[in-house]
């Protein structure tokens, strides 16, 4: 579904990401992990296009560069972190958004598609009775609820997620992930998601890209990536154990 | 689902208030006409039928009419480039002057003024022309400088380079008068700007930008909700974020570069109708923006019936005017907001 | 280098000092000038001034028209009359007054409105040794101030005097016969449509000299200048129209220009053409030509019956 072939962004001196490739298939949710500054971020970013890039990203097979907007939106959704939406719209009007793509032209009102889409996700998210709440009023997560009700109903094929739990509490994590998760049971999706949490990581993701440095360290399935002697040479310490510390304080609870 | 689009009884209202303040100040004016008279003459004119009242009919058809129309037309065109720039740019205090395009267009007629730069039949068409050229140059060098400074033109770019462009219009304006000193006394006149003299040859060009921008701006409803939702967000859902930028910014250039030739440049209204708009109707912009063309005439219809009537036969400048009740408006949204 | 900026400090304070010990000397003798300028200040010469920088039109004018003309050493932008005063180094005036100019050019007067004055502008001038004479003429009357003012001055009284009573006598004449019987009106333009319509009401030359014709102002309601509503010249119907707007190209004037104004057509001074341009401000300028400009508007009028 998503080839990325010598992937480099450069700002002026510096490199952001240098020849990085990777590949992610149906089904899959892949991981992009490595600590800041290994720019996890900046790939997703041009992945959506919204960061200038050199080398190949192909979606379907076909070179993202030269898709229109709306057609490309059709098939990547994208979810990031902090959202602030300038105006009060309501949370229906937000979700509402997401059909951008899908209704053709500017004159087609009137979409009985669009309609069932929107009340679709609202419901899946939870928020089919907050639909006419001013978004200004919503805290965080409910927030991010919202955002991530509308890129269900944008209704893409591959859905790229920046660390969309940050700042979030626990009950918000658990609720955006599992949704994730149940999305992506559907034949035919595929998830990419910069994460910081290893654990969640380890927890979600059925593969995964280990970044230090703009380079890419390991990739390959999850459970492999996601071990004691890549992590511990990328963190600099000891990851397991301080993980393993933090959770034994939960035994025999 | 909630109503998106103007329901057809919020439509009626707006339409109802926006004419009766265009029947007031057609039939208010510096020169008392009564509402018998100012009746017959609209009859007649109507009917055509010769006028029994030269005078009255005169001052009704020849000068005070083409104002109003004038008037109505600026204001509509004003609070809809307010409102398509705050959304585009998701600030709530962005407007054609704060981007620099009013100022941009500003000089442009006064370097039509100080050269001579004029059409001997239409006098004004020598500044309409100049001012929507600079308008446009300057937007589209505020575009390349901020393309070129940050490649998602963001915002805060946008709206920097907006200042620094004004300062740096404002001492070519200078620098023009320096120039041209015996053009002086007319560059004066001119920023002092006046809705004197307008024609129903001014009401059919600001008519016709109007239809013509106005309709593009309309048209960009979906994607201005967009934008205001965030910059993101517009990309993220499939808009064609440069294109639909182009689009507003070059629609917004040529309309404010029209009302500064005719008017001059009038603060405040295309910064406060759109703000006390949404409150009304909210910020869905299929909404926000035929409601920000009715709100911005009759905001500009009743300022300037205030400056023809109110020391009469004095006439005040609009823009102290529009300044002033835009000033006051403005804390009282604001006092709202805090509390609400 | 500090030490010789002290130095010059040093030696400029003393040449004050010094400069102010001669002041003294100077008005104790009988020689001496003294005047009342039109804010009312007290300011004395020790003998007639031969450097002097005028800052507005009018009192450029009136120099040249004393025959006071080459004293004239620096002069406001905007003075255009009579032609050889571009010859003068031209000085900033108005908010962007230029102090250090006008030092430099060492006058012993400087001649300004109160329009153009800040009182911190005018201390540094005194400071410098500096006499500050305010001419501030609204009326004919404060012409005649005015010139009797500049002529003491130049110690020119008898030329100031010859040029008041040739302006007396025009008007004189005007009066003695007047144009019109009380009932005809005039409109003065002073700005175009174009940037809003202003006009002089009552209080002001222009209406003075109306009232020596026999016409009436149709804004004599009106004081002082102003702008005013299009719909009320059209209201006011008047039967001539003066115009001192700088308006007009290559191809048109003023005259044409508001003769092709929509709706104006039913102004008796439109149907008649009775509009008048004096397009070189003998009529909007508070100075002697004012006697000209009446006259010439005079001889319009009475070349209009």
């Amino acid at each position: 579904m998503l080839e990325v072939k010598d992937l480099s962004v450069r700002y002026g001196q510096h490199t952001i990401l240098d020849r990085v490739g990777f590949s992610v298939r149906e089904g899959q949710w892949l991981m992009i992990v490595g600590p800041n500054g290994a720019g996890k971020s900046t790939a997703l970013s041009a992945i959506s296009q919204t960061a200038p890039y050199t080398g190949k990203i192909l979606l379907g097979g076909r070179d993202s560069a030269k898709w229109k907007p709306a057609a490309r939106a059709k098939y990547v959704g994208v979810l990031t972190q902090n959202h602030h939406v300038g105006y009060s719209f309501s949370v229906g009007e937000v979700v509402k958004l997401g059909r951008y793509a899908h209704s053709a032209g500017m004159f087609s009102a009137k979409n009985s598609d669009d309609a069932q889409a929107v009340e679709r996700a609202l419901e899946i998210t939870g928020l089919t009775a907050q639909q006419g709440q001013n978004v200004l009023t919503l805290s965080g997560g409910e927030l991010q609820r919202v955002f991530l009700a509308q890129v269900f109903a944008q209704n893409p094929k591959l859905l790229l997620l920046d660390e969309p739990t940050n700042h979030l509490d626990l009950v918000y994590q658990k609720q955006i992930f599992s949704l994730v998760s149940q999305w992506l049971k559907q034949p035919g999706r595929a998830v990419v998601s910069v994460v910081h949490d290893l654990s969640l990581a380890r927890a979600y993701g059925s593969h995964a890209l280990l970044l230090h440095q703009g380079r890419c360290v390991s990739q390959g399935e999850a459970k492999s990536v996601l071990r004691a002697e890549n992590l511990n040479a990328v963190y600099q310490m000891d990851v397991p154990a301080w993980m393993q510390g933090l959770f034994a304080q939960w035994q025999g609870e | 689902m909630k109503q998106e689009h103007f329901r057809a009884w919020e439509f009626a209202a707006f339409s109802a208030v926006t004419l009766a303040a265009l029947c007031l100040c057609v039939c208010v004016g510096s020169v008392n006409i009564s509402l018998k008279d100012t009746l017959l003459v609209l009859k007649n004119a109507v009917a055509g039928l010769p006028q029994g009242n030269a005078t009255a009919s005169t001052i009704l058809l020849s000068v005070r009419l083409p104002r109003v129309l004038c008037v109505a037309l600026s204001g509509a065109s004003l609070a809809l480039c307010g409102a398509a720039m705050q959304g585009l740019l998701k600030n709530p205090l962005a407007d054609s002057s704060t981007l620099g395009v009013s100022s941009g267009a500003a000089l442009g007629a006064v370097v039509a003024i100080a050269f001579g730069i004029q059409l001997p039949a239409l006098p004004i068409a020598g500044t309409m022309g100049t001012a929507i050229v600079f308008a446009f140059a300057s937007m589209l060098g505020i575009l390349a400088l901020a393309y070129k400074l940050d490649y998602s033109l963001s915002t805060n770019t946008i709206i920097l380079i907006g200042v620094v462009f004004s300062m740096f219009v404002s001492s070519a304006m200078s620098v023009v008068i320096t120039f041209a000193a015996d053009k002086v006394q007319q560059i004066t006149f001119w920023t002092m700007g006046s809705l004197q003299g307008s024609s129903y040859f001014n009401a059919a060009v600001l008519g016709v930008t109007l239809l013509l921008c106005g309709g593009v701006i309309l048209l960009q409803s979906r994607e201005l909700n967009a934008f205001a939702v965030g910059e993101d967000t517009a990309n993220h859902i499939g808009v064609h974020v440069r294109r639909t930028k182009l689009l507003v910014l070059i629609a917004v250039s040529v309309l404010i570069g029209v009302c500064v030739s005719i008017g001059g440049t009038i603060a405040f209204v295309g910064l406060i109708t759109p703000h006390g708009v949404r409150l009304l109707v909210g910020p869905n912009h299929k909404r926000l923006l035929p409601a920000s063309c009715f709100s911005g005439m009759i905001f500009l219809l009743l300022a300037d019936l205030i400056a023809r009537t109110i020391l009469k036969p004095v006439e005040l400048p609009i823009g102290v005017v529009t300044s002033f009740i835009g000033a006051v408006v403005f804390v009282l949204i604001f006092y709202r907001a805090r509390k609400g | 280098m500090k030490r010789i900026l002290a130095l010059i400090l040093a030696l400029s304070l003393a040449l004050t000092l010094f400069a102010g010990c001669k002041q003294e000397d100077a008005s104790a003798q009988s020689g001496a000038i003294t005047v009342t300028d039109m804010a009312g200040r007290t300011i004395t010469l020790n003998e007639p001034a031969t450097r002097v920088v005028a800052l507005t039109a009018s009192d450029c004018e009136i120099l040249y028209a004393i025959g006071a003309g080459e004293t004239l050493v620096g002069r406001g932008e905007f003075c255009d009359y009579p032609p050889q005063v571009s010859e003068v180094e031209s000085v900033q005036s108005g908010y962007d007054t230029n102090i250090e100019q006008i030092i430099a050019l060492a006058p012993q007067v400087l001649l300004m409105s109160t329009m153009a004055q800040s009182e911190a502008q005018v201390k540094q001038l005194e400071d410098a040794g500096i006499r500050v004479v305010v001419s501030d003429a609204k009326d004919i009357a404060g012409v005649y101030t005015a010139i009797e003012l500049i002529g003491k001055l130049m110690g020119k009284e008898a030329d100031a005097a010859a040029v008041i009573s040739g302006m007396q006598q025009t008007f004189a004449e005007i009066s003695a016969n007047p144009a019109g019987d009380g009932t005809q009106t005039i409109y003065f333009e002073v700005s175009p449509l174009e940037y809003g319509l202003w006009t002089a009401g009552s209080g002001t030359f222009m209406d003075e000299i109306a009232v020596m014709m026999g016409l009436k102002n149709c804004f004599a309601d009106v004081s002082g200048w102003a702008e005013i509503s299009e719909e009320q010249v059209i209201a006011r119907n008047p039967d001539y129209i003066v115009t001192v707007s700088p308006m007009g190209g290559a191809d048109f004037t003023p005259e044409q220009e508001i003769m092709g104004r929509a709706g104006w057509e039913t102004i008796t001074a439109v149907q008649n053409a009775a509009i008048f341009n004096l397009p070189d401000n003998e009529l909007s300028r508070p100075a002697n030509r004012l006697a000209d400009g009446a006259k010439l508007l005079y001889d319009f009028i009475t070349a209009q019956k």
